[in-house]
C-alpha cells in the first residue's frame, strides 16, 4: 500500500476540457541527471571537435579562431539549453535520448519565458558548482564550506517537493515528465484463444472458481502470460497452474502439458467475470476483497 | 452509436472474430476502435517529430476528431477493461495526444521583436525598486571602496584580484598608470576580437550568476554587485591619488556606462527574485517567484544585450579612441540611448491601459 501511495505521488494529472484526466509520470532524479550529463558530454564534444577541425583545416587566422571558440564555448552553456528547448518544445538532445521532456506546470504550452528562466538558473544550480568542484583545491576553508551549503541547498530543493522541481523549475513553473511511450500489445483473450481453441471447452469454470481473485491477480497473470515463451519454463507454468487450482478449488481435469492452455482459459474466464462484475458496480482490487467488505458473492465466501 | 459505421467498414478484417461471437466485451470494444487509435498514434508521432505545422488540413482535422475519440475510449476503458496492456497503451497515447493538442510549440516568429519593442522596456519601467537596489549596491560598493582605499591603500590588495589588477597597483608610478589608460594594453589590433569575445562571455556569465543567486533572498546578488563596486572604487581611488581621476573616468565611461549598468540591472533581476521570496504579498512564495520571474528574466536578457555592446566598445573603441572628451561622449551617449529606449519604447495608449497606476521611474 505504501508503495502504491508513493507511485501515486509521482503522477501529475491534468484534466483537459474533455473531462478525462490524463496522467504524466514525473521523471526520477536519476534520469534527469543522466540527461544533463549527456547534454554536457554532447556540448563538450561539439566544442572539442569544432576546435580540432578549425585547427586542422587552418581556414581562419588564429585570432579569429580563438574568438570563435571562446564564443562557441559560451553559447554551448546556457544558450544551448534555451535554444534546444525552444526549438524541440522542451526536449534537449540529452532529454530526447533519455526520453523525458519539460512541460508547463499548468499543462498548457511551454512559453519562451519559462524555457529561458529555468535554464538561466542552471548556471547557479549546475555549472558554477561544477566549476567550483574543480577549483576546490585552491579555495580556503570557509569558501569551501559556503560552497557545500550552496550545493546542499540545490540538492535538497528537488528532493523536498513532490514534483521533483529544481529551483529553476520553480522559478519558471515547469515540470519534467517522462515522455510517454506507446506500444499496443495484442489482446491476450483474442490472440491466444486460437491456440487453446480446442481445449477451451475442456476447462469449465463455475462462478465459484472465479470469485477468489481480483484485478491485481488477473493482471499479474497477464504479465506471466505475456512474458516470452522461453522466459518462463514449463515447471514454473505448472506450479502457477497448480496454485490457481488449489486456491480456486477448480475440480476439472488438467492433463499434464496442458497447463499453459489452462492458464489462458482461466485468464479469459476470470477477466470476463471481473469485467462483468465491474459493469454492475463491483470492482475487486485483489484477493483480499473477501476479507474486508461483506462478501459480494455469498457462495464464494466459504471457500476462501 | 458511431461505432456502427466503423463496424461496417472493417468487417472483412475481423470476420473470424465476428464468427466467434463470444468475444469478451472489452476485446470487442478494442477491436472496434483500434484502427482509429493507430491513426491517432501515427498523426501524433508525426506532429512530435516534425511539429504540428507539418500536418495538412485534413490531418489536423483528423487529429482533433481522433483525439476526442481516443479520450472517450480511455474514459470507457478505465471503467470496463481489465486488460493492462490496453489501458497502458491508451493512457500513454492520450497523454501524448494531449500534449500535441493542448501544449503545441509556441511560435517563435516575432518573439525578438516583441521582446525588444514592448517586453524589455515595460519590464524595466515596472522594476523601479529592484533597479534602485541594484544601482545602490554598485554605488555603495564604489563609495566604500574609494573611502577605504583613501584611508589605507593596502585595502587595494584585498579587493582587487591580482589577475585583474595586472601590475596596476598603488605602488606603480603615475607615468606607468597613465600609460595603461592611453596605451594599447592589448597591444596588437588582431587581439581585439578575441579580447572582446572573451570579455563578453566572461561578463555575461557573471551577470547570469548575479541574477540567479538572487533567488537566495537576493543577498548574494547584492553582495556580488557590492563587491564589483568595491573593486571599482578602489581602482578609482588609486588613479585619483595620482591625479588621474578625470582620465580614468573617461577611460571607464566609454564602456563602463553600459557594462556597469548591465551588472546593476542583472542585480535588479536577482533582487526581484529575492523580493518575491522575502515579500510574497498575498501570493504563496512559489507563485510570487513565478510571477516575478517574468520581469526578472527580461532584465537579464537586457543585461546580456548590454554586455554584448559593452564588450564591443571595450574590445575595439576603447583602444581606437584616445581623447578623453570623445571617450566621455561615446560612453554617456550610449548611456543616453539605452535610457531613451527603455523609457520611451513600447508605451502606446494600449499599454497604459494594460498596466494602470504604475508610475514610471
Amino acid at each position: 500500500m505504501k508503495q502504491a501511495a508513493r507511485d501515486q505521488e509521482r503522477i501529475e494529472q491534468f484534466t483537459p476540457p474533455e473531462g478525462v484526466p490524463v496522467n504524466f509520470v514525473i521523471t526520477s532524479l536519476g534520469a534527469r541527471l543522466g540527461a544533463q550529463c549527456l547534454d554536457l558530454l554532447l556540448t563538450c564534444l561539439a566544442v572539442v571537435v569544432f576546435a580540432v577541425i578549425l585547427a586542422w583545416s587552418n581556414l581562419l587566422p588564429s585570432e579569429t579562431e580563438k574568438m570563435v571558440i571562446v564564443l562557441l564555448a559560451f553559447i554551448l552553456r546556457v544558450p544551448y539549453y534555451i535554444l534546444s528547448e525552444l526549438v524541440w518544445n522542451g526536449r534537449t538532445p540529452g532529454k530526447r535520448i533519455v526520453g523525458v521532456r519539460v512541460i508547463n506546470v499548468n499543462g498548457r504550452r511551454l512559453t519562451p519565458h519559462q524555457v529561458t528562466a529555468r535554464n538561466l538558473m542552471k548556471e547557479v544550480e549546475f555549472f558554477t558548482p561544477l566549476t567550483m568542484m574543480f577549483a576546490a583545491p585552491f579555495m580556503s576553508g570557509w569558501s569551501i564550506g559556503l560552497t557545500l551549503v550552496w550545493v546542499l541547498t540545490i540538492l535538497i530543493a528537488p528532493l523536498a517537493n513532490r514534483r521533483r522541481q529544481r529551483l529553476g523549475d520553480m522559478v519558471a513553473g515547469t515540470l519534467v515528465v517522462d515522455n510517454p511511450r506507446t506500444t499496443l500489445l495484442p489482446d491476450l483473450a483474442v490472440s491466444l484463444a486460437p491456440a487453446g481453441a480446442t481445449s477451451v471447452a475442456a476447462f469449465d469454470f463455475h462462478p465459484d472458481h472465479l470469485n477468489v481473485y481480483g484485478r491485481y491477480e488477473l493482471q499479474t497473470l497477464e504479465d506471466v502470460l505475456r512474458s516470452p515463451a522461453d522466459g518462463i519454463n514449463a515447471a514454473e507454468t505448472a506450479r502457477i497452474a497448480r496454485t490457481i487450482i488449489r486456491r480456486t478449488g477448480y475440480d476439472g481435469p488438467v492433463p499434464p502439458g496442458q497447463e499453459r492452455a489452462f492458464l489462458i482459459a482461466f485468464y479469459r474466464a476470470q477477466r470476463e467475470h471481473l469485467e462483468t462484475l465491474r459493469l454492475f458496480g463491483t470492482s475487486r482490487e485483489n484477493k483480499h476483497h473477501l476479507a474486508t467488505p461483506p462478501a459480494a458473492g455469498a457462495p464464494g465466501a466459504g471457500k476462501a | 452509436m458511431s461505432t456502427a459505421a466503423a463496424n461496417s467498414t472493417d468487417t472483412p478484417a475481423r470476420a473470424d472474430a465476428a464468427v466467434q461471437g463470444d468475444l469478451l466485451r472489452s476485446a470487442r470494444f478494442r477491436m472496434e476502435r483500434e484502427q482509429h487509435w493507430r491513426r491517432l498514434d501515427a498523426l501524433v508521432t508525426r506532429a512530435e517529430k516534425q511539429g504540428a505545422a507539418s500536418l495538412s488540413y485534413d490531418d489536423a482535422r483528423d487529429l482533433a476528431a481522433e483525439y476526442r475519440q481516443a479520450m472517450n475510449s480511455l474514459s470507457v476503458a478505465r471503467d470496463i477493461s481489465l486488460d493492462r496492456a490496453l489501458l497502458a497503451y491508451l493512457e500513454s497515447l492520450c497523454s501524448r495526444a494531449y500534449l500535441v493538442v493542448y501544449a503545441p510549440q509556441e511560435t517563435l516568429a516575432g518573439l525578438t521583436r516583441r521582446l525588444l519593442l514592448h517586453g524589455i522596456p515595460q519590464a524595466v519601467r515596472r522594476s523601479a525598486l529592484p533597479l534602485f537596489i541594484g544601482f545602490l549596491a554598485l554605488a555603495l560598493g564604489a563609495v566604500a571602496g574609494y573611502r577605504l582605499f583613501m584611508d589605507d591603500p593596502g585595502w587595494f590588495y584585498t579587493f582587487v584580484p591580482p589577475d585583474l589588477a595586472d601590475q596596476r597597483t598603488p605602488d606603480a608610478s603615475a607615468a606607468w598608470l597613465r600609460s595603461t589608460i592611453y596605451g594599447n594594453e592589448h597591444h596588437d589590433a588582431d587581439g581585439l576580437t578575441t579580447f572582446a569575445s572573451f570579455l563578453f562571455s566572461h561578463n555575461t556569465r557573471i551577470a547570469i550568476l548575479i541574477f540567479a543567486l538572487g533567488v537566495f533572498l537576493s543577498v548574494p546578488a547584492f553582495a556580488l554587485t557590492f563587491y564589483n563596486g568595491l573593486v571599482l572604487g578602489a581602482f578609482f581611488g588609486m588613479f585619483a591619488r595620482r591625479g588621474l581621476g578625470f582620465d580614468l573616468f573617461a577611460w571607464l565611461s566609454i564602456h563602463g556606462v553600459t557594462e556597469l549598468a548591465a551588472i546593476a540591472i542583472a542585480c535588479a533581476g536577482g533582487a526581484r527574485l529575492g523580493l518575491a521570496i522575502l515579500l510574497p504579498g498575498l501570493r504563496t512564495r512559489r507563485e510570487a517567484l513565478r510571477h516575478q520571474a517574468h520581469d526578472a528574466v527580461k532584465l537579464v536578457i537586457l543585461a546580456g544585450l548590454m554586455l554584448i555592446v559593452a564588450a564591443f566598445i571595450e574590445g575595439f573603441l576603447r583602444q581606437l579612441v584616445q581623447a578623453p572628451a570623445w571617450r566621455l561622449a561615446i560612453g554617456w551617449g550610449t548611456g543616453a540611448l539605452w535610457a531613451a529606449w527603455l523609457l520611451f519604447a513600447g508605451r502606446p495608449a494600449k499599454a497604459a491601459v494594460k498596466t494602470p497606476a504604475r508610475p514610471s521611474p
